[in-house]
């Protein structure tokens, strides 16, 4: 087996009172702790760096200064021998390095030589941020690769008509992942989210310019990182089943309910994005079936990962989620720690958007019930990061009722903070 | 059917001479008449029960519908012919962890039967696991023993103790210790050996009318206690939410887990019967078994444990049933006669 490694374990109650039809399984799924898992035959990386050349990151100068340096550290953590490029975005996009457009192999020379392009881009125009995905699209396909990675920054709102970005966010799924950034606070979280979610990447925040450095470091050491691109959990559930929904809940909160591919008659793939070593996520699993009579045992899925390598999909390591059905309340009533502790989690990530919505919205009653539920969740769980993101939008009265007001004066970047991050979960103890 | 006692003229592997008392065949190391288990690895049917379609996975559920296909250990029978038992997983309950071992010997002092019966607790790690190699575990111990002639009391109780770390080796790092009861009895021309700890039952079923049945063993469950100790009625113990709440069993910490050892020399013929408490729920008056299994049980203990797992299941089948009936003194069957003058009647 050319994927050594690769576990998926399984926690749940599988004990159901008559009658009762629904499973609920934790998937935890750890990537191997080796240097090397890629399957033999991968054709390598691919990265872009996406920088926003609008008008605005002039004001204040240090904000394209630093862009520009941050751009030069990521490039220089580039690998020797990854293919990479960067693309300066305004109300169009243009290729920087290599100018002529395509990709380029990084050694010393093609990373010297970007840098100096990238310490002569100067801001002027507008943004149009579905422009720059789909020259990056378009450069990529001319290019083969396993792995294709994009770090997009923008300082502002996009210009286009929605519809553009939307279809360019379409064009681009499935082809390459992309972490957005955001400088400062005049930039819209929801578009920057749209495109993270569906490209499978992370969202932040970067309130100061001066943190762009370190952040763009860290993003592509992560991104030099990944051995295994599109690796999918699959998922096969009895024929009269219904998968209710399929959700990343650690690190962070994500559904993938509805990109779930048909993979077979009952089956489907949801996708996980790229892995590195050592790596753990946990996913939440919920399944609909038909009850049986007590006493019977049903299998309510079969969790297993299916990973694209050059001879084909292969599918590795295998859960099971199962049902048995049981007049012994000892059994059935018997919680799982994990599911309940992501049902949590999940329900604290939709909290915190529903409160900040309401909160833009002006809805002052809902907002402070929704966060001040968020709160409540939030310490119960300890989940410090959240909490404490928390309370720069509420003041806490009292923590564990979720007794909140709401703070008169709010800085827009604590706003942004909470809510790029609020997707982020502890994990729980097995 | 398995495990007949190594006949006197050679090994039924090799062929080479074994003695009675042997329990390997010195000349090719096979082991002669081991207990025979109910570990279900003989039959299991093929193919969905709930969907009727053929596609099973390896890992035993419908490629279909998802039902799990039934294991061998769901019904099993095991007839030795001086002894035999029926263990059922019931209908209420999706496995069975109740297991049984049965074995046979034949001694200097004439033949001698001994079972084992354990019922896995289900709220604890691995039940069908645990009561599975519990009852393998005593009864090995106890064949061995039965063999060197060794004293059946002391044997009892190590053949607790090492079933005890069979279980306790079942669980792994982060679970809990698998739990289960243990009633072991060994049948010889002169008494019964009775050995328990935990519900599962002992009985005395008794021949002739003079001799009253009787049940041979005291359940380690709080309810029991109470009635002992005069704070609850006989009559209410059944009914008690007590009367399943063990006090002692296999796989606890070894302070409790100490089993009871006892020598019973009966007055005569009759059948013990060793049960767990998916049978005595129903029927847990001594009484009445024997009037169910009797006199079927002397000379046929498979029919007569078939019968009484049946009672069980048409009364409700809450939980799994095992019972094993040994007629007492043990004896086999005197051959077929094949001899005399051709035509006579000879089987």
């Amino acid at each position: 087996m050319s994927q050594p490694g690769f576990t998926v374990d399984i926690y749940q109650n599988e004990y159901l009172t008559e009658g009762a039809r629904e499973v609920n399984a934790v998937v935890t799924v750890t990537s191997p702790d080796t240097a090397d898992f890629a399957p033999r035959g991968s054709q390598g990386s691919a990265e872009i760096i996406i920088v926003d050349c609008s008008g605005s990151m002039a004001s204040p100068q240090t904000k394209i200064a630093q862009a520009r340096a941050a751009t030069a550290v990521a490039v220089d953590a580039i690998r020797d021998g990854v293919a990479f490029a960067v693309i300066a975005g305004t109300q169009t996009a243009r290729h920087v390095f290599p100018e002529d457009g395509g990709l380029a192999i990084a050694d010393p020379r093609t990373r010297g030589r970007a840098k100096r392009m990238v310490g002569r881009l100067r801001p002027g125009g507008g943004t149009a941020i579905g422009e720059w995905l789909r020259l990056a699209h378009q450069t990529f396909i001319r290019h083969p690769a396993d792995l294709r990675h994009v770090i997009l920054l923008t300082d502002g709102k996009n210009g286009e008509a929605s519809r553009r970005l939307d279809d360019a966010i379409r064009l681009c799924e499935g082809v390459f992942s992309c972490d957005c950034r955001g400088v400062g606070t005049d930039w819209k979280v929801g578009e920057l989210r749209e495109i993270s979610t569906a490209l499978l990447g992370t969202v932040d925040i970067v309130p100061d310019p001066a943190g762009l450095a370190a952040d763009f470091a860290a993003m592509m050491e992560a991104a030099m990182g990944k051995q295994v691109a599109d690796v999918a959990l699959r998922v096969w559930a009895p024929q009269h089943a219904t998968i209710r929904f399929v959700k990343l809940v650690a690190p962070a909160v994500e559904d993938l309910t509805g990109r779930r591919r048909q993979a077979g008659p009952q089956a489907g793939d949801y996708p996980t994005g790229a892995w590195g070593a050592a790596e753990s996520r946990d996913y939440h699993v919920c399944v609909e079936v038909r009850p049986a009579a007590v006493g019977q045992e049903m299998l309510a899925a079969r969790v297993s990962l299916v990973v694209g390598s050059p001879s084909g999909p292969q599918v590795i390591g295998q859960g099971l989620v199962r049902a048995i059905w049981t007049d012994d309340e000892a059994l059935s009533t018997r919680i799982s720690s994990q599911v309940a502790h992501y049902t949590g989690q999940a329900e604290l990530v939709q909290a915190v958007q529903e409160g900040l919505a309401a909160r833009r919205e002006g809805d002052v009653s809902t907002a402070t019930a929704k966060l001040g539920r968020a709160v409540a969740l939030a310490q119960q769980s300890g989940n410090e990061g959240t909490a404490s993101r928390l309370a720069k939008i509420v003041d806490v009265v009292d923590a564990a009722t979720g007794t909140v007001r709401l703070k008169k004066k709010v800085e827009d970047a604590d706003e942004m903070a909470l809510d790029t991050r609020s997707t982020k979960t502890v994990r729980t103890k097995k | 059917m398995a495990g007949p006692a190594a006949p006197a003229g050679g090994c039924p592997s090799c062929g080479a001479p074994v003695g009675p008392q042997d329990s390997f065949c010195e000349a090719c190391g096979t082991e002669l008449a081991p207990a025979s288990v109910s570990s279900g690895e003989v039959g299991g049917n093929p193919g969905c029960q709930s969907c009727s379609s053929a596609r099973v996975s390896p890992d035993g559920y419908c490629e279909s519908c998802g039902g799990k296909v039934s294991s061998g250990r769901d019904h099993e029978e095991l007839d030795l012919g001086l002894l035999a038992g029926v263990t059922d997983r019931g209908l209420r309950h999706h496995r069975n962890e109740d297991a049984m071992a049965l074995a046979t010997a034949d001694t200097v002092r004439g033949p001698v039967a001994l079972a084992v019966v354990c019922d896995g607790v289900s709220t604890s790690a691995r039940p069908d696991e645990a009561s599975l190699a519990a009852a393998q575990a005593a009864a090995s111990v106890l064949l061995t023993a039965v063999r060197a002639g060794d004293d059946l009391l002391e044997a009892s109780s190590q053949a607790v103790r090492t079933a005890g770390e069979a279980v306790d080796s079942l669980a792994g790092p982060a679970e809990d210790v698998p739990s289960a009861t243990l009633v072991s009895a060994v049948l010889t021309s002169e008494a019964v050996t009775v050995c328990w700890l935990g519900d599962s039952r002992a009985y005395w079923l008794a021949d002739a009318a003079g001799s009253a049945a009787q049940q041979l063993t005291r359940d380690d469950s709080l309810a029991a206690e109470m009635v002992a100790r005069g704070l609850l009625a006989e009559a209410d113990a059944l009914a008690s939410p007590h009367a399943h709440v063990l006090t002692r069993w296999l796989g606890a910490d070894p302070g409790e887990s100490v089993p009871h050892v006892a020598r019973f020399e009966p007055p005569g013929p009759g059948v013990l019967l060793l049960c767990s408490d998916g049978l005595w729920n129903y029927l847990p008056e001594a009484a009445d078994l024997a009037g169910l299994a009797m006199p079927g049980a002397l000379t046929r203990p498979l029919a007569a444990a078939a019968a009484l797992v049946t009672f069980a299941i048409d009364a409700g089948g809450a939980d799994n049933i095992t019972a094993v009936l040994a007629p007492f003194p043990p004896t086999r069957p005197a051959p077929a006669v094949t001899e005399g003058p051709p035509g006579a009647a000879a089987r």
